[in-house]
């Protein structure tokens, strides 16, 4: 049981430790200093155990709020502690939402189209 | 054009698994919209802590960023998230 959410959580750091190097090497090359690999791995393990907090504190939000979903506006609320962050966050949500409005304009408008020539 | 396409970041499926994997009860769920924006905090996260450990790293005149730099900007960071 433990071995199998072992090699679960390995695979889960392993792709975080991925990004994390590639995220590094993307900002070394901007600004010509590489990244070395205790750094990079430090940083990928901090990631990962500032995901257990975000997670505890998103379900304490949720559970708060009497919803077993965790919502956007869970998300939201852990960005409270920087403005600049929550102002991104903000126009994340905004974004996502217009792409889900698109997304939607564009299936009724192709089912109209469709019914036409199928009425012909 | 081409620079979006090579944006890098989270995994939607990746950051759904580990959030998953921390919740404390079974029946909390995660919405798929709040994923999505998980990736893009975490990806800031990365991206914060890898700009200020360079800087610290430029301010002590080293050509490497180290893993003593990062210690030293860390405190904050956290206290920033």
């Amino acid at each position: 049981m433990s071995v199998g959410e072992d090699e679960t959580h390995q695979r889960l750091k392993a792709a975080v430790h991925y990004t994390v190097g590639r995220l590094c090497q993307k900002t070394g090359e901007e600004h010509r200093r590489e990244f070395s690999r205790q750094v990079i791995a430090a940083i990928a393990e901090t990631t990962y155990r500032q995901c257990d907090t975000f997670a505890k504190d998103l379900e304490a939000f949720a559970r708060h709020a009497k919803r077993s979903t965790v919502s956007v506006e869970d998300v939201k609320l852990l960005a409270r502690r920087s403005t600049a962050l929550s102002i991104f966050i903000q126009n994340k949500s905004d974004e996502l939402n217009q792409e889900q409005r698109d997304v939607k304009k564009k299936s009724i408008g192709k089912r109209k189209n469709r019914d036409t020539e199928i009425g012909e | 054009m081409a620079e979006k396409e090579a944006e890098i970041g989270f995994n939607r499926d990746t950051i759904s698994k580990l959030l998953s994997s921390f919740l404390k009860e079974d029946k909390t769920r995660l919405s798929g919209d709040a994923v999505q924006l998980m990736a893009e905090m975490l990806k800031i996260f990365v991206q914060e802590a890898a700009v200020r450990s360079l800087k610290q790293a430029e301010s002590e005149d080293c050509d490497q960023v180290d893993i003593e730099h990062f210690e030293k900007i860390l405190p904050q960071l956290l206290l920033d998230f």
